[in-house]
């Protein structure tokens, strides 16, 4: 069994600890590798971004896709869900969609006079929110009310949606015309910020080789369950984060906030629970700098500017001002 | 503890070399203004009015002209000229206001003159720290005067205030506020504390006369060598200790405590002098006798008195501890009065042991001395020769002389009529009223005009109880008298016979309506007179731990720390050493943890200091296993090393450990920075020395 880990290779007394602390053995958090492996088969050459889209679900946020159309953001959303045995629904958000398009509407039924709670696209595990800065405002705050609540109301009733709701929002960089962008406030409910980007040079070639990849992700084997999710995300809360690390999570959000606006202690609280959701994919029961670094920007370049690209560079700036522990 | 914040300019590196040239700001002139009318204040009970005048004035002009820059007669007072020559004359004047120019009093009050003078015309920065200088030497001349607590105390806010204005002429336009500043000065001085007190205790004292105040430093009050009528009893108006005595054990009775003291034998008719002709005795007492051992701490009276409890059984000995060998104090006289070597100038202190015993063998036989009489009292002597004949035997005379005192209408009050030439004769048979130099002197004439040898003896009766010490006061002068009969040398307190509370209570019970007695000698005085008690017994210790600590106290505590005439390099590295280990009570362990790093952390701040020491800085944004992965590549040699240690510093730094691990991997770090710092220490000395050797070689 081919073993993945991104800064070194895990030693025994490690895997010891690890053991004792997880609710889960290593092996189990061997599955998490061979979800990594099977998406990167679909997503030819995306591991970094795929590896930052799995952290963010297991961190209990949503994800933002920054990007072209084309590049597999549809095809990510696909993989996902069908690796991890998850149902998904996808919107396209458009200039006349209503908040009720996403929540659901009550209708009345005509049989016993009552109204009844018909529910919208919302009401599903995961969520691809295609071109979100297409909608109108009032269409946006809906669904960004459903992301931090993990509930929605309608007509003064309260109806809670599924407990591990992930939303996958897309917007195009590029066409901001006609476009409603994200306010601050709203970006700051996405837990990562990711570009895909297009695939090098030997991935686009394998991609041009073995064809479309979508309806490859399609036939793709479920390695979770919710259940088995549910757990690696309680799991992810274990992780250790020392005193150094903290120090240095603290300093580079306040590095964010010499110029302009900076990370918020929300963000800063993001930050902790994406680094550990990041080394547990690493295999680690601890947070290393590294991990801080490699989430870093992806978590502050959309708050930083609103932008992913822009951000992201600026977030790798302070990377560099930033002493590591 | 913290440090201190610097709003303080450094002392010793003048930064600013144009601040001591400027002219003097409002706020230094305010910070001096304060300064000097602190430090003239206690010298304002002692100088002559006109001197307190001048020198408050002075310094007064000087703040009018600082309000009134304009005005043009102010300036001109105030110019140098003008303030040079009203210093000039005022050292004229107190020249001939005292009478003489050397001594304690003209020159501390020229002194003060003068730093009033020096403020008025302060133009600079630099004259600041001059007048500064000036003051704190007037500070000192407060202890001239009085060596008290209370003078130590008020010289607390002078210091501060000295304090203050030293960092207000350093740096005056630094912006803290005064409170700041204060509470900085504050802080600095009790920090400065301790390495007083060091220096106090270890600074080698000079023993000796270089200390001792001029001869008009010393006020004069106490038994004098002669007496006359009266004057005991202006003396017992005194609230004055003369001494204070600490007993081995307990003290004796009240009507035992005769303090000996000059013993009075040449009588002219009126007034009492001493012998010229006197020899020195050696103490002598009864094999059997109970021994009083004490400690007398003697105020300075500038005679040479020392007082004995009664009769002296040993020589006064400097108090040095259990030491018995030290040296002599004084000598024993063959009238029991105990004589020093040298006028008491300032407190001393002695060991003494005593007898009580009103009947003393005599070294020798009586002098003709104690029997002359100058005839001057007829009716007394008249009056003596005919009760001599109705006695028996002298010693039933002497009574006899007592029994008259005590039947016949004689008063005891410290206000008798003014006596004329036949002093004795009129106080016999027409006032009858009299002080204990009446009845003594009295008594005395009769046993002389019986052929008796007899003398009046000056001194002390009583003594009062605080804690474990007794003070004798001035108001416990007394004067009784000793006749010789028998071979032996009695005691007759004929006071006792008109007024025997006197004897058994002291003198305000004797003399229970009369105002002149000191407030202070009465019994009834109530809280007042607690309270003062308490405040004596302070400066009791305060004279007994700080003003007489002196060379022989410092020895002893040599000797108690067991180094026996250390040297003056022991010495100065024992108060470096206590200096230093109060420096890093206060600032902390500079070198060890400055950075407030924690100690894993500082461990790795080792290694990147090594390891940059070595050429492989560290780059930013890289992760410490990154670095060291880095290194170990560029640095083949080393890289199980460094391997080890990025492991090590990983699991140490970033990894949830127990105890025991945390210690085993912290050892092993420890010990292999140890080992990469030498070979590194090694390898740059190696490369230092490579191109030295080439040259020599060339």
């Amino acid at each position: 069994m081919r073993r993945y880990t991104l800064i070194g290779p895990p030693d025994q007394a490690m895997n010891a600890t690890a053991a004792a602390l997880n609710p889960f053995d290593i092996p189990a958090s061997q599955q998490l590798v061979d979800v990594l492996d099977q998406l990167d088969r679909v997503l030819i050459g995306k591991r970094e971004q795929v590896t930052l889209a799995l952290a963010c679900l297991l961190g209990r946020g949503h994800l933002l896709i920054e990007d072209v159309p084309g590049v597999g953001k549809t095809t990510l959303a696909h993989a996902l869900s069908a690796t991890l045995g998850l149902d998904w629904t996808r919107v396209q958000f458009t200039s006349d969609l209503l908040p009720a398009d996403v929540v659901g509407v009550s209708v009345l039924d005509t049989r016993d006079n009552r109204f009844q709670f018909r529910e919208g696209p919302v009401f599903t595990p995961i969520l691809l929110a295609d071109e979100i800065n297409r909608a109108p405002p009032r269409a946006q705050s809906a669904l960004l009310e459903a992301m931090e609540e993990r509930q929605v109301t309608v007509d003064g009733t309260t109806y809670p949606l599924d407990p591990g709701f992930f939303v996958i929002a897309t917007q195009n960089p590029a066409d901001q015309q006609g476009a409603y962008p994200l306010p601050q406030s709203q970006l700051d409910r996405f837990l990562v910020g990711i570009e895909i980007g297009y695939p090098d040079a030997a991935s686009e070639r394998a991609l041009l080789e073995h064809g479309d990849t979508r309806r490859n992700a399609t036939q793709l084997d479920s390695l979770l369950d919710e259940e088995r999710l549910a757990q690696l995300r309680d799991a992810c809360d274990a992780v250790y984060v020392s005193a150094p690390v903290l120090d240095y999570l603290q300093a580079l959000i306040q590095a964010t906030r010499a110029v302009g606006t900076g990370l918020s202690p929300r963000a800063g609280l993001s930050l902790v629970r994406l680094s550990r959701a990041y080394a547990l994919i690493a295999q680690r029961d601890h947070v290393l700098p590294e991990d801080v670094r490699a989430v870093f920007p992806a978590l502050a370049g959309h708050r930083l500017t609103g932008q992913v690209q822009s951000g992201q560079a600026r977030a790798r700036e302070i990377l560099d001002q930033v002493a590591m522990p | 503890m913290s440090r201190v914040r610097g709003t303080w300019r450094r002392l010793f590196t003048r930064t600013d070399r144009n601040a001591t040239d400027t002219p003097v700001d409002e706020r230094t002139l305010f910070a001096m203004a304060t300064v000097i009318f602190l430090v003239q204040f206690p010298h304002l009970f002692h100088l002559p009015i006109w001197v307190s005048l001048l020198g408050g004035g002075l310094v007064g002009l000087r703040l009018w002209h600082h309000h009134a820059p304009h005005h043009k007669s102010l300036a001109l007072v105030l110019s140098p000229v003008t303030v040079t020559l009203i210093a000039a004359t005022a050292a004229v004047l107190l020249r001939l206001d005292y009478g003489y120019a050397v001594g304690r009093d003209p020159c501390v009050a020229l002194l003060f003159v003068l730093v009033a003078a020096k403020f008025s015309e302060i133009r600079r920065a630099s004259d600041a720290t001059v007048l500064l200088c000036l003051s704190a030497f007037l500070l000192l001349t407060q202890y001239f005067y009085s060596q008290t607590i209370l003078t130590a105390l008020i010289t607390l806010p002078e210091i501060v205030a000295m304090a203050f204005a030293m960092a207000v002429v350093r740096d005056p336009h630094n912006p803290a506020t005064n409170a700041q500043q204060l509470r900085l000065v504050g802080k600095l001085l009790i920090q400065g504390l301790p390495l007083a007190a060091v220096l106090f205790v270890l600074f080698p004292r000079l023993p000796g006369p270089l200390w001792s105040l001029p001869e008009d430093a010393l006020a004069r009050t106490g038994l004098s060598d002669s007496m006359s009528p009266g004057s005991i009893g202006s003396l017992s108006k005194s609230n004055e200790v003369a001494f204070r005595v600490e007993f081995d054990g307990p003290p004796p009775p009240p009507h035992a405590r005769y303090w000996r003291g000059p013993v009075l034998t040449e009588f002219d008719g009126r007034n009492w002098t001493v012998s010229e002709q006197n020899t020195a005795a050696t103490p002598w007492h009864p094999p059997d006798a109970k021994v009083y051992d004490y400690t007398v701490m003697l105020q300075p009276h500038r005679l040479r008195w020392l007082f004995a409890l009664d009769s002296a059984a040993s020589l006064p000995r400097a108090d040095q501890g259990a030491n018995t060998d030290t040296p002599i104090l004084g000598q024993l006289m063959a009238d029991r009065q105990l004589i020093a070597n040298a006028p008491v100038t300032s407190v001393l202190r002695y060991r003494q042991s005593s007898v009580l015993s009103n009947a003393m063998m005599p070294a020798h036989a009586p002098r003709a001395s104690t029997l002359q009489l100058p005839g001057k009292n007829p009716k007394a002597i008249a009056f003596a020769e005919d009760l001599r004949e109705q006695s028996t035997s002298d010693l039933d005379y002497a009574q006899r002389v007592l029994r008259h005192f005590n039947r016949d209408t004689f008063r005891y009050t410290l206000q008798p009529q003014l006596l004329g030439d036949a002093p004795v004769d009129e106080f016999l048979f027409d006032s009858k009223a009299g002080f204990c130099e009446h009845y003594s002197a009295a008594f005395v004439v009769m046993m002389r005009a019986a052929d008796i040898p007899a003398r009046v003896v000056t001194g002390y009766l009583g003594g009062e109880m605080n804690g474990d010490y007794m003070i004798v006061r001035q108001a416990d002068a007394h004067a009784w008298a000793e006749a010789f009969i028998d071979g032996v040398w009695r005691r007759f307190d004929p006071t006792g016979q008109v007024a025997p509370s006197r004897v058994e209570q002291g003198l305000s019970a004797a003399l229970p309506t009369e105002s002149a007695v000191p407030s202070f000698a009465r019994m009834d005085a109530g809280w007042l007179r607690s309270a003062r008690l308490r405040w004596d017994a302070l400066n009791h210790q305060w004279q007994r731990l700080v003003v007489d600590f002196d060379n022989d106290s410092q020895k002893s505590l040599w000797e108690r720390l067991g180094l026996i005439n250390p040297s003056l390099v022991h010495i100065v590295v024992l108060a470096m050493a206590l200096s230093l280990a109060w420096g890093l009570f206060l600032f902390g362990m500079p070198s060890l943890n400055r950075s407030g790093l924690s100690r894993d952390e500082a461990l790795w701040h080792r290694l990147c200091r090594l390891l940059s020491l070595n050429g492989f800085p560290r780059v930013p944004g890289e992760s410490a296993a990154e670095y060291l992965q880095r290194v170990s590549g560029e640095w083949p040699r080393q890289r199980a090393r460094l391997r080890m240690l990025s492991h090590d510093f990983t699991t140490l730094r970033f990894r949830r450990t127990d105890d025991t691990q945390a210690q085993r991997t912290r050892a092993r770090i420890q010990r292999e920075l140890l080992t990469l710092a030498l070979g590194i220490r090694v390898n740059r000395w190696q490369r230092t020395r490579r191109p030295v050797a080439n040259a020599e070689h060339a």
